[in-house]
């Protein structure tokens, strides 16, 4: 046994030198200027009600929620919890909070806060958006529906305990992690300083907010990682162009650039910057969606024609620049549900036209395709599609409209063809149950799938308790997708962010590279702004 | 001296961007959009594309040739509707005078007050995008300058000694407007109008920059603009600096026959404005 | 005066009840519901939670009614609350004020500084290659798209000789100024240069001024009086004119160079469809426009007491 222990201390000491000797030791201090580029403005301070992936650049820095991203592991860990045990089932999680999570008004969190929180989301006449993953909560639903003041499934066993009962057995982190879930404090709410001046639990405490430009937060020293935040201070930069940003980063104006396809290509070949390129694959699929409605549509073999009709790769090489990757179905590279051995659909225009004329549509046929003005997935990509769809006989017209209309206009059903980038993971299940018959269009069934065997996969994939089998039925089900095609698979996001070579301590988020925990960040000396 | 060198450089610049924008189906080289190779994205100017090829490997020279239909006849038609329906408010205005003519100020001055890119803005945002909303939308904004010239023409020539003769005569108002003041004030009228050409063009470059304006998948000289944004950063200039000379040599050129064409049909002009 | 001044502040009412009407009326008219800008992570909306949006924003009401509460607020100096950010839109737009003074006054700045002396320049001359040279360039200088402009010169300045930044506001500073308001000074430079050398030109050989000659006057004293004088009033004019032109022309400025004004507000606004906030921009911007014209008038008066307004 002694010898054991003697084992275990002699071979950790050495795994903690070698550690020492390759990492170095975070400095503490100096400023990072870092970018909110998916828009010319933060929606809203109020982290309840807003989605965005832009405000929660912010959120990252200034809130916490109850469960927390591990970017390593590619999966959700309880961040403000020391430990939770699961009973009944896998319906009931029992947290032993942290009694060290101080607000930033000086106040200590309490289980009183994350119930408060909670109800405050399912504010039915409100609207607000963190309801979709609150609503899993057994209770939840009747306060929404004003039939009830709290949450039954909330319960507080001491200040430091809570209790959250489900209404199905899924595991809870992926919908608590959402920043649009995050624990805010009763009084700045009420107060209503919470749209100009708010408090959170995060590493960094607001500082000031000029509109359309930037944020500033600064280190918050009660936060309850010891030693953390590294830095003094986090500057956020609002600049939706990519030119802009590509030029403000050359001259060391910021510190992280999300990268678009062109400067992407620029970059790798520019043998200064292509150190500072970090790239992650994210758990997006690009893909157009094709309205059964439509005629043509409604035929799997005139939807595996057009798989067949674009060359994709050429696409993702020329159009993506390979800031991308080759879709094959509708599961992300980095889900655990995701087949290696499922090869893309092959760029054949000659078995196209075959099946669009078994199809009966041997002249091809005409369709309206809706886009929008993004680089990544919206007019540019049509403009270079066209071609090619024209070359088997298939007439694409194009329809330019704002993003928020795509929001608006897709859940109705009320188009043709889109071509749009949606959101498949990082829970697997939930992205397959998007094609779920039950599932409406106004949820994610954007295309309104409606297929037996498919939604029996599904099914099954849930309710099994043994993790092997749960992944082999997801995976099936994928395949399933796979041969339906009721899109056009375009590609999964590759994230790429440059950074100066003074930065360190960034995460691989796959849900988003943006979104960046602010206290393992840190910058050294180099830095124009370390002091 | 000035004006010879003025209408022939202008005139010349002019005509070579309608002559490419009518001779487009003869003098291009590939199809604006549908001859499109993404093998060949981003190539400079060589033998086979004669400026190059942009990012979804559509040749620029045949989109600019093409594009100059598009920008030309928004040009054309958003000024001559302007011109149209300034001519007859201050036409009218001017010569009937009373509770019209309060009104045809009113409104002008109200035009006035509206800076015109954002009531085209407003216009498209309200009518949603397209080649149709686009034309509405700059064909109502710019008539107030062509309106306060026809209304001060009207005013100053109604009381001639022609005029009230006709009116002795029985002319109508509408015969009278058209046959004897109209003449009487097309070259401020045409001076203006060639200087609007110019302004509308820009304009819709203006509004095609900002997604606003014409839509995909015929180019306009604007909208190739808009594509090639990041196409500097990396270096492949010849694709936003093609079209972007294409708007410039046009509009100069409108700007030149403007100045000459006022010099010549409107020497004492007290609209030194553009 | 004082009196004019009240005059032109009242003719300025209907006008500015007009534009309100104007506006309103075009955008009740806009498809399309608002909720989805707030909602647009590709996610999936709730059609629930849009439907209890568009009821809070009373959105279901009849349109005279809307309009009725709408000029009722106005009254009060309610501009009512921005559909994105959820915040009073007078706030919205007080944040963004600032940026555009500032760059709309660099870029006139710009202009009348550097324009206005070209004018004269090119004038004392005429047909000399200077002349020549400077109409060119003037003429030029109007016949450029303003974005292109803009990137080259960022391109220029920013990424290859690295003298000023590319974008933003940054700390306020002026070299964040500079691009912008040169950007979007260009045109109304030429102008001005054009304008004035016509002018001087005018005056120059007008009856007054050879009258003034023949009586004995200095040279210097004609054309620095005389001139002088009636040469602003013709460039004020111009400049009065320009400024709805130079409000216009910074929205697309402001994409390019990302300056937190108000032309970036309205085309974001537009694309997110958030109506309070595109209303009122726009009435921000026609108020200013009028209150500028308001203000060249009443400085007519100063400048030449001939001139009145009956």
């Amino acid at each position: 046994m002694i010898k054991k222990i003697a084992l275990a201390a002699v071979t950790l000491a050495l795994v903690g030198v070698a550690a020492d000797a390759q990492t170095t030791t975070p400095r503490k201090g100096g400023t990072l200027r870092m970018t909110a580029p998916y828009g010319t403005s933060l929606s809203s301070l109020d982290i309840h009600t807003t989605p965005r992936a832009q405000d929660g650049i912010v959120a990252k820095l200034i809130h916490r929620s109850l469960y927390k991203w591990d970017t390593a592991a590619n999966k959700p860990v309880v961040e403000l919890a020391t430990s939770v045990t699961v009973s009944n089932g896998g319906l009931t999680h029992t947290y032993k909070l942290r009694d060290d999570a101080v607000f930033h008004n000086g106040r200590k969190m309490t289980a009183d806060d994350i119930i408060f929180s909670y109800t405050r989301i399912m504010d039915g006449s409100k609207g607000y958006p963190g309801a979709r993953w609150i609503r899993n909560i057994k209770g939840a639903v009747d306060v929404e529906k004003n039939q009830a003041k709290e949450i039954s499934g909330l319960r507080k066993i001491d200040d430091g305990t809570l209790e959250i009962t489900l209404n199905e057995k899924i595991e809870p982190g992926f919908a608590l992690m959402a920043d649009t879930t995050s624990i805010l404090a009763k009084e700045n709410i009420e107060s209503g300083n919470i749209t100009s001046n708010p408090v959170g639990l995060g590493p960094f405490k607001f500082k000031e907010h000029l509109p359309g430009s930037r944020l500033v937060a600064e280190r918050w020293d009660k936060f309850y990682k010891p030693g953390q935040p590294y830095l003094d201070r986090v500057f956020v930069l609002v600049m939706g162009e990519a030119s802009a940003r590509d030029v403000a980063f050359r001259n060391n104006e910021i510190d992280l650039s999300i990268l678009g396809p062109a400067q992407y290509l620029a970059y790798k070949n520019d043998p200064d910057l292509q150190k500072g390129v970090f790239e992650v694959a994210e758990v997006f699929t690009r893909n157009m969606g094709m309205n059964p409605a439509h005629k043509p549509f409604a035929d799997k073999r005139v939807r595996q024609a057009i798989n067949h009709a674009i060359d994709t790769d050429l696409v993702v090489k020329r159009l993506s620049k390979e800031k991308a990757y080759r879709a094959t179905s509708w599961l992300p590279l980095t889900s655990p549900a995701y087949d290696k051995a499922l090869k893309p659909y092959a760029y054949d225009p000659e078995k196209a036209k075959k099946l669009l004329a078994e199809a009966g549509y041997p002249n091809g046929f005409e369709f309206e395709w809706m886009t929008s003005q993004n680089e990544s997935w919206g007019l540019p990509i049509v403009e270079g599609v066209l071609p090619m769809l024209d070359k088997v006989g298939i007439k694409a017209k194009v329809r330019l409209v704002e993003a928020a209309v795509l929001t608006e206009v897709i859940p109705k059903g009320d188009y043709q063809a889109y071509l749009w980038s949606n959101a498949t993971g990082p829970d697997p299940l939930a992205a397959l149950k998007c094609y779920h018959s039950q599932t409406p269009r106004t949820a994610c069934n954007y295309v309104g799938f409606n297929n037996t065997d498919y939604d029996k996969l599904v099914d099954a994939a849930g309710a099994a308790d043994d993790p092997a089998k749960r992944l082999d039925l997801m995976k099936q089900a994928n395949a399933m997708l796979y041969e339906e095609a009721p899109v056009w698979f375009f590609n999964y996001n590759k994230a790429v962010m440059a950074y100066q070579p003074w930065v360190h301590g960034l995460q691989p988020n796959a849900t988003e590279l943006t979104h960046q925990y602010g206290e393992d960040l840190w910058v050294d000396e180099k830095s124009p702004v370390a002091k | 001296m000035r004006l010879r060198v003025n209408l022939v450089m202008g005139g010349a610049l002019f005509a070579l961007a309608v002559g490419a924008a009518v001779l487009a189906p003869l003098i291009a080289t590939h199809h604006p959009f549908l001859d499109a190779n993404l093998m060949n994205s981003e190539l400079p100017p060589g033998s086979e594309y004669l400026l190059g090829t942009d990012k979804q490997g559509r040749d620029i020279y045949s989109r600019i040739v093409w594009g100059a239909q598009i920008s030309l006849m928004v040009g054309v038609v958003s000024q001559l509707i302007n011109t149209v329906i300034g001519t007859m408010l201050g036409l009218t205005g001017g010569y009937w005078g009373g509770k019209w003519d309060d009104f045809v100020s009113g409104l002008t001055n109200l035009m006035l007050s509206i800076p015109s890119l954002i009531f085209a803005l407003a216009i498209i945002a309200v009518l949603g995008r397209g080649l149709m909303s686009l034309l509405i939308a700059l064909g109502l904004t710019n008539w107030s300058f062509t309106c306060r010239i026809a209304r001060a023409s009207a005013l100053s020539l109604k009381s001639q000694g022609y005029v009230q003769a006709a009116k002795t005569l029985g002319y109508s108002d509408m015969r009278i407007m058209l046959t004897q003041l109209l003449p009487n004030m097309v070259g401020p009228i045409i001076v203006i109008g060639t200087l609007g050409m110019g302004g509308a063009i820009l304009a819709e470059a203006a509004l095609s920059f900002l997604g606003l304006g014409v839509q995909p998948p015929w180019p306009s000289w604007g909208s190739m603009l808009s594509d090639a944004r990041d196409a500097i950063i990396t270096g492949q200039v010849w694709i936003p600096l093609f079209p972007g000379l294409a708007i410039f040599f046009t509009v100069l050129g409108l700007n030149l026959l403007g100045d000459g064409l006022r010099d010549v049909l409107d020497p004492q002009s007290k609209v030194r404005s553009a | 005066m004082l009196l004019l001044t009240l005059r032109r502040l009242a003719q300025m009412i209907p006008t500015v009840a007009a534009v309100v009407l104007t506006i309103f009326v075009l955008f009740s008219v806009v498809p399309g519901s608002i909720a989805s800008s707030m909602f647009d992570d590709g996610r999936g909306m709730d059609p629930q939670v849009m439907e209890r949006k568009r009821k809070e924003l009373g959105l279901d009401k009849p349109i005279h009614q809307r309009f009725v509460d709408y000029v009722g607020k106005l009254a009060t100096g309610d501009l009512g609350r921005s559909f994105k950010y959820d915040v009073p839109v007078t706030q919205v737009l007080a944040d963004r004020m600032g940026p555009s003074l500032k760059l709309t006054l660099a870029a006139m700045a710009f202009a009348i500084v550097i324009g206005i002396p070209l004018g004269f320049f090119a004038a004392l001359k005429p047909g000399s290659l200077g002349d020549f040279g400077t109409m060119v360039a003037a003429v030029s200088g109007l016949s450029l798209p303003k974005f292109w402009l803009g990137l080259m010169l960022a391109y220029l300045f920013a990424l290859q000789l690295k003298w000023l930044p590319s974008f933003g506001y940054g700390d306020g500073g002026l070299r964040y100024l500079i691009l912008p308001a040169v950007t979007l000074g260009v045109s109304p430079m030429a102008l001005f240069a054009r304008t004035t050398r016509a002018a001087v030109l005018e005056i120059m050989n007008a009856d007054f001024v050879r009258t003034a000659r023949s009586k004995g006057m200095g040279e210097v004293r004609v054309v620095s009086w005389h001139v002088a004088r009636n040469v602003l009033v013709l460039v004020l004019t111009a400049v009065g004119l320009q400024f709805g032109a130079l409000l216009s022309q910074a929205v697309v400025v402001e994409q390019v160079f990302s300056w937190p004004g108000l032309g970036s507000l309205l085309i974001s606004s537009i694309n997110d469809r958030d109506i309070p906030a595109v209303q009122g921009c726009i009435l921000v911007i026609v108020l200013f426009f009028l209150a500028i014209n308001a203000a060249v008038d009443v400085a007519y008066s100063l400048i030449d007491p001939r001139i009145r307004y009956g």
